[in-house]
């Protein structure tokens, strides 16, 4: 007699789509694609988050630095690029991203809900372009679509592809908003970012329509403009203008935090990069507190003092750097919202579209650029006072307290008070500047923007140790590929690496890092 | 039914239990006898055609004095002869005395007889015997097994007899599968028996560990889990990737739950990987009878999926009518650590660093190791009861194991109950046997081995001339700011080590297990050529493991008020089944047995899981409860797949023979198995074949060959997948909500196939005194079930396909001999050999590998690929150019191989031999095994870790050298470079992302296993029937042994981690004291 086997060999812990569908919990799958953008969808244990970007991207834009001596002192953090590390980031957004937007896809919500669906396909581009801008060539149109032998697409394509799933979504919502009808479902089942705020959720998709042509402002000028503009274009329901519309996802629900915090005060094994506290302390930014604990090594005395990238050995131990600066305990508690776009950086963009000469940028350069450091005093409570007009401080030079052979000048001689007689160039570095302090602590797109645009200068790598793939004054410029492509999607991996048109390695450059 | 009178049977050297079969067979006659009566007799020549029952038996019964028997309807019984008392002729003398066998036991029932007179007596129940006879007058001492004395009787009244066990083998008789016994001479595949008695001369905490070195084919790997950890049990070779590869455990005839607990899947093992004990370390070895061992598929056939990886047979007391025997046994062992790791005592450390890469010291150091390992030992204290009358027979014993390892908290309490009684009713047609076993266990602070919460990585890695005492009287220091809470004394912020002391005191964990294991058996003799059992057992292992991570561990690894994790799981096993056992003789020359049954097999594992993770696991610190718990983190908490699985088969097995020379054996079985649910087909059919032929009576063999036999035999069988496997949850739950799972479901899933050929063949020679058997075999397993990594890009992490083709090979031989076997003095010796050889002969179009075990952060990984074998280890290796030379970048740093791992070896032992010895020499006995296995390579990551600290003398003689010799060459320049900076070579070559390869070591290793040294107390006229007292020891000494731990420990007894160390327990030397006595 078998007819138990079946409910034997049925996991009693897992839950089928049917047992989900009641009370459309199946839409909870988007929360949790949206909690993975940024990984703290694995509870308690933020080690996904850490190896995804905190000990990449987080520390590459200048942010942080780990006082911790991984893997003996050889680690990504002095470019020797840690295997078993290079994959979460390209794991995270496949299973824990793409993997449930294509589950939400099967339940029907394109036609049912195709608000909600635009919501899940903004999620999807916001995450996947962060895991293409880490690696370059990534498999998207084909993705899901087999077990094995899935191609890759060239960043170009993927870019377009962006835009159109983009295009898409903005419809969808325009309409609906148009339409004045209300999503019948509970937003708290499947929205953590805005509450189901359409309005919200059409503010963030051009601002990050907007983010992505610039990016590709040097690999296609005519394209970065076209969707640039078409970003801008009133008509198409306008960007973030306003904190409250900051894309920030809480993590409040039960046994989630701030995997970032969790990091820095659980385990100790994050503390601030010698680069921000260099700009900060220089400028006399009064959001420094708001960012950062002084030190509490008492042979570095209660400042401000970041640790230089790189500048952990292996005859260093964690003890050493960990009393070095960390991220502000003030600000920042175990259950701070993880924050992945802010009005602030929108005006930056906007700064740049102007310098540009773009249309419907709504200002020009100056004004969008002071608008964003504005904006920016105001998200972190910090009040301006002379800062838009000072034009003489620039970042300190870096001396390390404990090891003088990390000190190094004043990384650049750009100033805070808009000039308008500068070069574009000049322009260009003020506004990445300042979007870059504004940014912080979110070091995935700050990464990105210091790949394309080389600013901030940043403290190049104390040791590095790529054996030479990696130039320690270009400073890394991607992630390798993970081992398990090697291992399951070979040939196809391949092709990705001829796309990229160059060496699987961080030295190779990405499609849009072309600027001359 | 026909009976037959007539009886027709040729055989020599053949036991009377074969002659009664060979009788029941042809004749339809059913035996009934005391079988202690017939086991000890010696085997007898016959060669008889047509003739009568009665011929028969006094031909065969005339040499012996004790046996008689009468014929009652169709039942033949076999009884003891009364001999007649003493009646007339008045001798002069009453002679009294005792007769005893070599070890001292007294005989009952010997036959003492005045030669040429009809006077004659049976010694009693204590062996003593009392007899008129005259001065002058021979007294026969005669009994069955033994040979014969005669003594004049002289002026001494009081005699002790010694009689000597008759060296005529008997010829023995295997428990197969399904628990039907079958004479040896009749199995078509290799067997290999081991007596209960090689279970306690050296009693180890887990048993199946006294079996090491005994078994041609066996391999047996203890793990590092301290005591009572489990073992790696694996007969001929590993086969199968994700499936087990242990051997099944049948007790009774039914098989035993062998539900393995927790192992550790990563070189950095953790809080939850502790290992529990496997289910046969709970036994009492002084419970069991024997153990024999189905080496191939062929003999595991009838078992079913379950077999396919070969089965041990456990046979365990049953209590024997007659007086009652108490029996007490005692054992004391003390366990030392085997071998410590290396150190230098010249550089320490700079400063407050960590690593000893400092300046040269004075003083000489210190031995930290001296201050952390204690004296082991393993108490064991058992009593038995046996007795019974001929309807009813009692077994009752206890035990209780009491065992420290070398690691200070780690210890083992466990008591043992059985309770086993066997009942005859209906005229002893009906036989009812029910066995009770109650186990209670509980092992403190299992070490976790890995890099996590072990405390020999901060043991071991200490800078050099440092002192730890001071981290050992003060582990905890009060901390002012938590209001003197006590917090670790540590000077380190490393995520792999801790104060060792605080681990052993604040890092605690426990195991408590509770088993029961009843079996019940109903046997009706339908007819004497049909007899229907029922079986039926359960056997139910709760456990329930707590860890209590205090407030002030390690930051990575505990929020600041400490971590409760506790895990309550049942593991449950119900066996049924229903067996018709059939004896036909369908002509004179042909005879058939065979087996038609069904069985249900069902396996369930339940409970649930309890851990506290995140920011603020617990709400006060060190208070481990579970309202104590600020959140409970759904994807690690919460109810336990219920991993349940049942099994339905019908078997039949068919075992034809002709004229005693030819024997045929078919089996057939079809399983149902759950597992398969979801797929397209649920069951599976395999069958088994074999043949035998007895070439000593077949031909005519010269004198010196007593028996001869080749055989040969082809299975198949099948193995189900594990449970889900065809059906993955399509969603799970975790704290960040629903994710959907990302292993796919496999719904045209097959079941495992492993095909087996095996042909042997057994001589023996000069009356049996050199027993010679060699086996080969093959097989071949293929529809492997393998987990594949998928491309993420997919949305699966992995997949499973039906590939491959895993081919084992080998030869076993065993070689027994008694060199000397005089009366006073007597050697056996016995070899056995056997060797394995594994290769991937295909995997799949799809993937090129699969994984074993791997872990990012690991400079290690286990892979198979086609072309190579199971057990493949593959790692980082020095970067080289053309010409071979270590390429150096320009700072002098060696570079490591990137990109795919390359193989740097196989763990896997290639042939291994076992030389175990008996010598008794009048009341003393000495026993002692010596085995090697050779072949192999193992790595310690521990050996790696302590260069890239410094600590180890390689890394002082380098530095006193000026550093590395070494053959390189300078990338950018291309300048040779001949010498290599200390700690930049050792820093970058060890470690945990370093040149694995380096790091490859022998496995061979050759050892004094087990040695024994014991004396029999002559007693006489006592309470206390036998005593004997025996110095005993284990892993006394290597011979050989290249690596730096003993390669056969393993991290784990699961199919990865084989041959790596990562700080693994040393192994340990045991020596001790035993005591026996019986009442």
């Amino acid at each position: 007699c078998t007819k138990n086997f079946e409910r034997y060999n049925s996991d009693n812990t897992g839950l089928t789509d049917d047992q989900l569908s009641g009370d459309f919990n199946n839409l909870s799958y988007l929360k949790s694609a949206q909690r993975s953008i940024y990984n703290f969808s694995g509870g308690g244990d933020p080690n996904s988050y850490q190896v995804q970007q905190n000990l990449n991207a987080d520390c590459f834009s200048g942010y942080f630095m780990s006082p911790t001596v991984f893997n003996g002192g050889q680690n990504n953090l002095n470019y020797f690029m840690v295997t078993g590390w290079n994959g979460e980031a390209f794991k995270v957004g496949y299973l824990n991203v793409m993997a449930q937007v294509a589950k939400l896809r099967s339940t029907g919500l394109e036609t049912n809900f195709p608000a909600i669906w635009a919501i899940a396909q903004i999620t999807q581009v916001e995450a996947m372009s962060r895991v293409t801008d880490i690696y370059g060539p990534i498999p998207y149109s084909k993705a899901g679509q087999s077990k094995t032998d899935i191609a890759y697409d060239s960043q170009e394509e993927i870019y377009k592809r962006f835009f159109l799933e983009l295009d898409s979504a903005s419809n969808n919502l325009r309409s609906f908003i148009a339409s004045g009808q209300k999503i019948p479902v509970d937003s708290t089942k499947y929205d953590a970012v805005y509450g189901g705020n359409l309005t919200q959720w059409l503010h963030f998709a051009n601002s990050l329509r907007l983010r992505l042509a610039i990016h590709i402002l040097y690999a296609d000028a005519a394209m970065a403009k076209e969707q640039g503009q078409k970003a801008l274009d009133p008509a198409n329901g306008g960007v973030i203008t306003t904190n409250s519309d900051n894309f920030q996802l809480l993590t409040s629900d039960a046994g989630l935090t701030n995997p970032l915090v969790f990091i820095s005060q659980n385990w100790g094994d994050i503390r601030i990069n010698a680069a921000i506290q260099s700009y900060m302390t220089g400028y006399k930014d009064p959001r420094i507190s708001r960012y950062m604990n002084t030190s509490t090594d008492a042979t570095v005395g209660a400042v401000y003092k970041g640790i230089r990238i790189g500048g952990v050995t292996a005859s260093n131990q964690k003890s050493d750097y960990q009393g070095y600066s960390q991220l502000s305990t003030s600000t920042f508690n175990i259950n701070a919202p993880v924050v992945l776009m802010t009005a602030a950086e929108v005006y930056f963009l906007r700064a740049e579209a102007a310098l540009n000469g773009w249309s419907n940028t709504g200002g020009d350069a100056k004004t969008l650029y002071e608008t964003g450091i504005t904006t920016s005093m105001l998200q972190w409570n910090a009040s301006s006072g002379a800062y838009l007009t000072d034009n003489t401080s620039v970042p300190a030079a870096y001396t390390d307290p404990k090891n003088s052979a990390n000190n190094l000048p004043s990384p650049s001689t750009i100033t805070i008070q808009w000039n308008d007689a500068a070069s574009t160039e000049e322009k260009q570095e003020r506004i990445i500047t300042q979007k870059w302090i504004a940014m912080f602590p979110e070091g995935q797109e700050a990464w990105t923007e210091f790949r394309r645009t080389r600013y901030p200068r940043l403290f190049p790598v104390k040791n590095n140790l790529s054996g030479g793939l990696i130039n320690t004054d270009i400073q890394i410029r991607r992630l390798p590929y993970p081992q398990q492509e090697y291992n399951t999607n070979g040939a196809q991996l391949q092709n990705g690496i001829s796309l990229l048109g160059g060496a699987d390695n961080g030295g190779t450059r990405l499609w849009w890092d072309k600027k001359p | 039914k026909t009976y037959s009178q007539s009886v027709t049977l040729k055989a020599s050297h053949i036991s009377l239990y074969e002659v009664f079969n060979n009788i029941s067979r042809q004749t339809g006659y059913e035996f009934v006898y005391d079988a202690q009566l017939v086991k000890r007799t010696a085997p007898v020549n016959i060669d008889v055609k047509q003739a009568t029952i009665a011929d028969v038996l006094k031909n065969c019964l005339s040499g012996n004095p004790t046996l008689t028997y009468t014929i009652v309807d169709k039942t033949i019984v076999i009884s003891a002869r009364a001999l007649p008392k003493a009646s007339h002729g008045a001798p002069a003398a009453t002679i009294t005395g005792k007769v005893v066998d070599a070890q001292g036991a007294a005989l009952i029932g010997v036959a003492v007889q005045v030669k040429g007179t009809t006077r004659g007596i049976l010694t009693n129940d204590q062996g003593e015997f009392s007899i008129q006879a005259n001065a002058g007058d021979i007294l026969v001492f005669s009994y069955l097994g033994y040979d014969a004395q005669s003594v004049t009787v002289g002026e001494a009244t009081s005699l002790t007899i010694t009689l000597q066990q008759s060296n005529k083998q008997l010829d023995a008789v295997v428990v197969t599968a399904l628990g039907v016994k079958r004479t040896e001479k009749s199995i078509t595949y290799a067997t290999q028996q081991v007596g209960g008695e090689e279970l306690t001369k050296a009693k180890d905490a887990n048993l199946i560990n006294t079996l090491n070195g005994k078994v041609a084919g066996l391999s047996i790997s203890t793990s590092s889990s301290g005591v009572g950890g489990s073992a790696k049990v694996i007969l001929r070779g590993s086969k199968s990737g994700l499936g087990s590869n242990q051997a099944l455990y049948v007790i009774d005839g039914v098989p035993m739950n062998n539900t393995v607990t927790n192992q550790p899947s990563s070189i950095y093992g953790g809080s939850n990987s502790y290992d529990g004990g496997d289910p046969i370390s709970n036994l009492n070895p002084d419970d069991i009878e024997s153990v024999s061992f189905l080496k191939g598929a062929s003999a595991a056939a009838l078992y079913g999926s379950q077999g396919a990886n070969g089965v041990i047979i456990i046979t365990t007391k049953s209590g024997r009518s007659g007086k009652t025997a108490v029996n007490l046994s005692s054992g004391f062992m003390l366990s030392s650590v085997a071998m410590k790791p290396k150190f230098q005592n010249e550089y320490g450390a700079v400063g407050t660093n960590s690593q000893s890469w400092g300046d040269k010291f004075s003083g000489g150091g210190h031995d930290n190791l001296d201050d952390f390992f204690r004296t082991g030992y393993n108490w064991t204290n058992s009593i038995s009861l046996s007795g019974g009358n001929e309807k009813m027979q009692t077994y009752f014993s206890y035990a209780n194991t009491s065992a420290n390892s070398i690691e200070p908290t780690n210890k083992l309490g466990r008591n043992n109950i059985n309770f086993k009684e066997t009942g005859h009713f209906l005229n002893d047609k009906l036989t009812a046997i029910a066995d009770v076993n109650y186990v209670t266990q509980e092992i403190d602070n299992t070490p976790l081995a890995g890099n996590y919460f072990n405390p020999l990585t901060g043991l071991y890695l200490f800078p050099r001339g440092g002192n730890l005492k001071q981290y050992k009287d003060q582990f905890e220091l009060p901390d002012p700011s938590r209001n003197y809470l006590n917090v670790q004394n540590w000077p380190f912020d490393e995520d792999i080590q801790q104060n060792p002391w605080w681990i052993l005191h604040r890092n605690t964990n426990s195991l408590t297990r509770n088993r029961f294991l009843g079996n019940a058996s109903l046997k009706y003799d339908v007819s004497s050529w049909l007899n229907i059992t029922a079986r039926g057992s359960i056997d139910r292992v709760a456990d329930k493991y707590e860890q209590k991570i205090y407030a002030g561990t390690l930051k990575v690894l505990a929020p600041s008020t400490g971590v409760y994790n506790m895990n309550d799981q049942t593991s449950t096993q119900q066996y049924g089944d229903l067996l018709a056992n059939f004896n036909v003789p369908i002509s004179k020359d042909f005879k058939l047995t065979g087996v038609l049954g069904a069985s249900l097999l069902d396996t369930k594992i339940d409970g649930y899981k309890l851990g506290s993770t995140g920011a603020d696991s617990l709400r006060y610190p060190n208070i481990f409860t579970v309202q104590n718990m600020t959140a409970i983190d759904p994807s690690s908490s919460g109810n336990l797949p219920e991993n349940h699985v049942q099994t339905q088969s019908v078997f039949a097995s068919a075992n034809l023979s002709f004229k005693d020379w030819l024997f045929l054996d078919l089996t057939g079985r079809q399983d149902w198995s759950s597992a398969l649910a979801y797929t397209q087909n649920n069951h599976y059919f395999y069958p088994s074949a074999g043949l035998n032929v007895i070439l000593s009576q077949l031909l005519k063999l010269p004198q010196a060959i007593t028996f001869g036999k080749v055989r040969g035999s082809y299975a198949v069988v099948g193995n189900a997948p594990l449970a889900y496997q065809s059906h993955a949850a399509e969603n799970t739950l975790t704290s960040g909500g629903i994710r959907v799972n990302t292993s796919a479901p496999f719904d045209n899933l097959k079941p495992e196939k492993t095909k087996s050929l095996e042909v042997g063949t057994e001589w023996r020679f000069f009356d049996s005194r050199l027993d010679v058997d060699v086996t080969y075999y093959k097989t071949n397993t293929t529809n492997q079930t393998m987990q594949i990594s998928a491309s993420q890009a997919s949305f699966y992490d992995n997949y499973f396909i039906n590939a491959g083709n895993i081919q084992n090979q080998g030869i076993e031989a065993t070689v027994k001999f008694d060199v000397i076997r005089s009366k006073a003095f007597s050697w056996n010796t016995a070899f056995n050999f056997s060797t394995n050889n594994n290769k991937i002969i295909s995997l799949s179009p799809q993937v090129d590998r699969f994984t074993i075990s791997g872990a990012s952060g690991a400079n290690y990984a286990s892979y198979f690929k086609k072309g190579g074998s199971y057990g493949d280890i593959y790692g980082v290796g020095l970067a080289k150019d053309a010409q071979g030379r270590i390429q150096f970048d320009t700072s002098g740093t060696p570079q490591l191989t990137s990109g795919d791992m390359i193989k740097i070896g196989n763990s896997n032992t290639k042939w291994q031999l076992g030389w175990n010895n008996n010598l008794s020499f009048k009341n003393f006995n000495l026993s002692f095994l010596i085995d090697g296995k050779f072949g192999g390579d193992v790595l310690s990551i521990t050996q790696s870790l302590m260069d890239s600290y410094g600590v180890t003398p390689a890394t002082a003689s380098a530095r006193d050298a000026g550093g590395v010799k070494v053959n390189g060459v300078n990338i950018v320049t291309g300048e040779a470079v001949t010498m290599a900076n200390a700690q930049k070579w050792y820093s970058t070559i060890g470690g945990r992302q370093g040149a694995s390869s380096q790091y490859m070591y022998s496995a061979t290793t050759v050892r004094l296993r087990e040695a024994a040294f014991g004396y029999t107390v002559p007693i006489e006229h006592s309470f206390v029937k036998a005593l004997k007292v025996a110095a005993t020891g284990r892993n006394l000494l290597y011979f050989y042994k290249k690596a730096p731990f003993d390669p056969e420990m393993t991290m784990s007894t699961g199919n990865g981690l084989s041959g790596i160390d990562v700080f693994m327990l040393p192994s340990t030397r045991s020596y001790g004291l035993s005591v026996n006595a019986t009442f």
